[in-house]
């Protein structure tokens, strides 16, 4: 048994007091990084620049090697899907040039699927996966902004939750975080059925999808991308696939499982998305739950900036 | 030379661990498994059992805070943890036989607790909802087996370097 003076006793007292300040104080505002913060990350971060890169090249290696050791099977694989995409292809181009020209027709020249891409490395992963974040070499000097969507070649991957001058951090679609929504829509054979992504099923691994109307059909295997309509994300970013469809826990709406299309285990490059139309602060937004319709002074100047 | 490598060592593993991490989650089967590589505390244990307990805590806290403000946003997690592991390790010398093989099990034994504590310091804060059962069997199991080879490749050499540095200071003091 240790033998505690009262000035020792104190001295721990005190200590456990200020830890528990000092957490519930950096707890409160995780959004913002302040000056001591953002120079710390801003060092550990190019450090880290420097090792993700050899890091970097020695798993393209063994990915190389991988891939090399499939030539064969997935050479015959794409082989049959050329000639698809080639049926494919046609088809988009002429959509395209009639989507530019009917454009044209009714004189709309911002669409919400426009963005202005930025392309990005990852530097680190948060080791202790209590929250799925990733660091991005990207910051606030290169024009990253909170909540812009970042994605990699397959679909949406999060959202850009702090950024400093030199590195931005990337809350992963996996998070716990309530306030973590991304509206979506179901890309149906006839309509499409809009709805939220809220949360994952950690069992499953899979997306959650909720308040889908109950009268609109919605089937396994339809694609799920984001809608746009959220304020923050482009639209037309293709988050997953539906697995299984059933009713909300009230059973007043439907909500799908949703496999996500991009793979989150070994993130090397992404691609962060600047919608070039208007953002606003909405439910994909920080949850602040700010008043939007009445706007207070510093969101209206947030618009117009965005607007510029 | 040596009186430098040794916090070099630390800065490296610190830098590598994010690095290895990239490799997580890992799907075997149905499962899918999280492996969270713990190198900077392991080797500050080491640094505490073998070398001196004042120093380790001391690193323990620089890169705590390190961790703290470049991964967690939570100020005083890790500042906390680190340096109250290797307090905890160093306390431990005067009981145990300083045998590499044990301090393997200690350092991974610690690692574990410190898992598990921060297992309940998340779900508090209720940023994780995972039950207590996957946590155990898809979190920490991995955990500690990943942990365990990484001691078991590099153990030793850590051990010779920190002795190294001992029979270094040791001939500059005579």
């Amino acid at each position: 048994m240790p033998h505690f003076t009262n000035k020792k006793l104190i001295l721990l007292l005190v200590g456990t007091i200020f830890l528990v300040a000092l957490i519930s104080f950096s707890l409160r505002d995780r959004q913002n990084a302040s000056v001591p913060e953002q120079f710390i990350k801003d060092t550990v971060g190019f450090a880290q620049f420097l090792v993700a890169k050899p890091a970097n090249y020695i798993t393209g290696i063994f990915n190389d090697i991988n891939s090399l050791l499939n030539t064969y099977e997935e050479n015959k694989r794409l082989k049959m899907r050329l000639e698809d995409f080639a049926v494919l292809q046609a088809e988009v181009n002429t959509l395209q040039s009639e989507n530019e020209s009917l454009k044209e027709l009714v004189d709309k020249k911002d669409s919400l699927k426009d963005f202005d891409p930025l392309k990005a490395t990852v530097i680190a992963r948060n080791p202790d996966q209590w929250e799925e974040k990733i660091i991005l070499n990207r910051g606030s000097s290169h024009g990253v902004q909170l909540n812009m969507a970042v994605m990699t070649a397959n679909g949406l991957i999060g959202k850009i939750s702090l950024v400093t001058p030199f590195t931005s951090e990337v809350e992963l679609l996996y998070s716990n975080n309530p306030n973590y929504r991304v509206s979506a829509m179901v890309q149906g054979e006839n309509s499409d059925v809009f709805g939220l992504i809220e949360g994952y099923d950690a069992e499953r691994n899979e997306l959650i999808l909720k308040r889908i109307d109950s009268s609109f059909k919605v089937k396994e295997g339809e694609q799920v991308v984001t809608s746009g309509l959220g304020g923050i994300y482009p639209k037309g970013i293709l988050i997953g696939e539906v697995t299984e469809v059933t009713t909300d826990d009230y059973g007043l709406t439907k909500m799908a499982y949703v496999k996500p299309a991009a793979n989150f285990s070994m993130l090397e490059d992404v691609i962060i998305a600047k919608r070039t139309s208007v953002s606003v602060n909405g439910s994909d937004g920080t949850g602040t739950n700010a008043d939007l319709t009445n706007g207070t002074e510093s969101e209206t100047t947030d618009t117009i900036e965005g607007e510029e | 030379m040596i009186r430098f490598l040794i916090p070099f060592v630390a800065v490296v593993l610190f830098l590598l661990e994010p690095e290895f991490a990239l490799f997580s989650p890992i799907s075997w089967g149905d499962q899918t498994l999280i492996l969270v590589p713990r190198f900077v505390i392991l080797y500050l244990i080491f640094i505490s059992i073998y070398y001196s307990k004042k120093r380790a805590c001391l690193y323990g806290l620089i890169f705590g805070l390190l961790y703290d403000v470049f991964y967690i946003d939570i100020i005083g997690l890790y500042s906390f943890l680190y340096p109250l592991v290797c307090f905890v390790a160093g306390s431990t010398v005067k009981f145990i036989h300083q045998h590499l093989s044990v301090t393997t099990i200690l350092s991974v034994v610690l690692v574990a607790l410190m898992e598990a504590f921060l297992y309940y310091f998340f779900s508090f804060i209720q940023f994780t909802t995972i039950p207590v059962s996957d946590f155990l069997s898809n979190r920490l199991l991995p955990t500690i087996i990943a942990n365990l080879l990484f001691l078991i490749m590099l153990g030793w050499a850590f051990k010779y370097l920190i002795n190294a540095r001992l029979l270094q200071r040791a001939r500059d003091n005579s």
